[in-house]
């Protein structure tokens, strides 16, 4: 299989996203103040400014990573990399969407835990102690910030539901 | 004289001293918390101080400060987190000083860099509050747009890598900063009725999903998955030399200078002058192209300039009454909790009290320094910690930090969006930096650019018109054309 070049799509993407910026910025209602350029001309600007850098790197930077690929430049990630990109990244979507239902305490107790034994990888670790510290470190945050700082966190959706009232 | 001595006899008080202390403490462990930071103990204990008197509250609030921006460099040597946006420019060379098994010198540089920046910044701030502020009256918004846009384009032409990615970086920034109301006319622009977007993306976000997640996610990705060495020998000692010194003393005194000048600007605070002084000092370098791999000015350059900004915000906050930065607006709030009004008047009104907010500072200096010195040897065992327990207790705190921010779980989905974010921007070789530097900077460019256009009834010239502004204009043009000219001569010259 042919190899993207990456200068390539990150060019298509950003004339996409700027493509979109501009749509979207000539939807926002016009509301004029004299001598003032409105809130309309950034958000042009900057969208402007991406295509132009993005057709100027597919010109300039294009060209120079095809040479690095014939050179024989090695890929940012092989295949067992992008798995364990693609499973750390679940696994952190998963920990937000559990703030939100059971709540941060449990949730960075599990979550805690769940990271420990990916990120471990192949070592060999001490699953009472990881489950200690998840557990310590996971409240010592908690009631830290709800007790300690009054700062109030995600208490479970799940348990108000249930009428379960939480610490 | 008289009034400044009283105000160290207050700083003094066993009440006083104990409680700034402890504050400089915490401080300096939130600030060390990628996330986190002196800021936020400031916005803790604010609510304390109402039931306190004026001097102990401002003593623990500047205690907090001053610890919060000196330990903001830990985790960004450490770990290449940076504990705030403050030391984002720290871990460029810290963190490879660090694997490279020089960790003890790498927070050495650290510590002294802090304690100069803080220390000289605070002792001009005391000499030149009201003559410096005086002269800021002079500039407008021509000049603070100028002054902005320059900043972006040093730090995108000094920048590793392509320029055109960098200013594609710098422009996704600008664009990031648009989103939420107009603050002019109040018009929302790209919020989709969300009300989470009407006041704007938090920057908390943003530093957390492109530096932090994005870090631990692609090191595990690509399997790096051991803590660098520390090199136990050198954490003995003081660790550096007066001949280590001496070396960088031309990055320091520069450093200084930009440090206090950004802090000095209204909004402009360290998460801005670490990165410029990095710039410069980098294209000071006879080696510039050994930046990013462990060298000593690096770490010089952005830890004196964010500490400088320290005494640099202080001076607008009392001189003017205009915050410097985002943690001198909240010390502005401490003053109207205390029944105070900082502005030109504040000085000759209240002497003890400005004297003791620059003396806390000085003072909290000091014992951070001390303190840093003594404790530096145990710093390191965080290394010492694996791999899967620090990094899982990072990703843990990002999430934390982001909900903190705003206490909403729209700040957390934001970190995720920015985690992906930094990894396309990673796999694209696109750098980080201009993308953090616009989104600070570009609401201020902004606010500033149609500020300009509104006072010169809408001439545009007035921007070149103004020979301050011009000026700064024509450094912005060099930033990023002079290295595209170098390049092409050099080639030329190659070629022929």
């Amino acid at each position: 299989m042919k190899k993207l070049n990456r200068t390539y799509v990150m060019g298509a993407v950003f004339i996409a996203l700027a493509l979109w910026v501009i749509y979207q910025t000539g939807m926002i209602p016009e509301k004029l103040v004299s001598n003032e350029p409105g809130p309309k001309m950034f958000p042009y600007i900057s969208a402007i400014g991406m295509i132009v850098m993005s057709v100027l790197s597919i010109i300039f930077d294009g060209r120079k990573e095809n040479e690095e690929k014939r050179a024989g430049a090695a890929p940012y990630l092989d295949g067992a990399g992008w798995k364990r990109l693609a499973l750390i990244m679940v696994e952190c979507i998963l920990f937000c969407a559990a703030m939100n239902w059971i709540g941060f305490w449990f949730t960075s107790m599990i979550g805690m835990l769940v990271f420990i034994m990916t990120l471990r990888a192949d070592k060999k670790i001490n699953l009472i102690f990881a489950v200690v510290l998840s557990v310590a470190l996971g409240s010592l945050c908690y009631f830290g910030f709800t007790r300690g700082f009054n700062i109030p966190l995600p208490k479970g959706v799940i348990w108000t539901m249930m009428g379960i009232k939480m610490p | 004289m008289a009034s400044y001595l009283t105000a160290l006899g207050i700083l003094f008080q066993p009440v006083n001293f104990i409680m700034m202390y402890v504050c400089c403490l915490v401080g300096c462990v939130l600030g060390a918390i990628p996330g986190l930071s002196g800021g936020l103990g400031i916005t803790l204990i604010l609510p304390m101080t109402f039931a306190l008197n004026t001097n102990l509250s401002f003593a623990m609030l500047l205690g907090m400060y001053v610890g919060g921006v000196s330990g903001s460099f830990i985790a960004a040597v450490l770990v290449g987190i940076p504990g705030s946006a403050a030391s984002i420019g720290t871990c460029y060379d810290g963190y490879p000083m660090t694997q490279k098994g020089k960790a003890a010198r790498a927070l050495t540089i650290g510590i002294c860099g802090s304690f100069i920046g803080t220390l000289v910044s605070i002792i001009v701030a005391t000499l030149c509050s009201t003559f410096i502020a005086d002269v800021a009256l002079l500039l407008g918004p021509w000049e603070y747009f100028s002054l902005c846009l320059m900043a972006i384009t040093m730090v995108i032409g000094l920048s590793n890598g392509s320029v055109y990615k960098g200013l594609l970086a710098a422009f996704l920034g600008l664009w990031l900063s648009t989103i939420g109301a107009d603050m002019v006319t109040n018009q929302l622009r790209f919020t989709f009725k969300n009300t989470n977007l009407y006041g704007g993306i938090n920057v908390v976000c943003l530093l957390m999903g492109t530096f932090a997640l994005q870090q631990v996610a692609t090191s595990y990705a690509k399997g790096n998955l051991d803590m660098p060495e520390v090199d136990a020998g050198s954490l003995k000692g003081f660790g550096l030399t007066v001949k280590d010194f001496m070396d960088n003393i031309k990055t320091i005194l520069v450093s200084l200078f930009i440090g206090l000048w950004i802090g000095f600007l209204p909004g402009m605070g360290s998460g801005i002058s670490n990165l410029i002084a990095y710039g410069q000092a980098k294209k000071m370098s006879k080696h510039p192209e050994e930046f990013g791999t462990g060298v000593d000015a690096g770490i010089w350059a952005t830890e004196v300039a964010n500490n400088a900004g320290v005494g640099g915000a202080i001076i607008p906050m009392i001189a003017l009454g205009i915050p410097g930065d985002a943690t001198t607006v909240l010390l502005m709030s401490a003053m109207t909790i205390h029944g105070l009004q900082a502005g030109p008047m504040f000085i000759k009104n209240n002497p003890v009290l400005a004297n003791l907010i620059f003396g806390a500072v000085l003072v909290s200096a000091i014992l951070i320094f001390v303190t840093e010195l003594l404790t530096k040897r145990w710093f390191p065992l965080l290394l010492k910690a694996p791999y899967h327990y620090l990094y899982s207790a990072i990703l843990m705190i990002c999430f934390l930090g982001a909900y903190s921010a705003s206490t909403s779980m729209f700040s957390v989905y934001l970190v995720l969006v920015f985690g992906a974010v930094g990894i396309a921007m990673e796999y694209f070789k696109m750098p980080g930096t201009p993308l953090m530097l616009s989104f600070i900077l570009g609401s201020k460019i902004e606010s500033y650019f149609r500020m300009g256009c509104s006072y010169a009834k809408g001439d545009m010239t007035s921007f070149v018109k103004r020979p301050i502004s011009l000026i700064l204009l024509l450094i912005a043009l060099y930033s990023i054309l002079g290295p595209v000219i170098t390049k092409a001569i050099k080639s030329q010259k190659k070629a022929a």
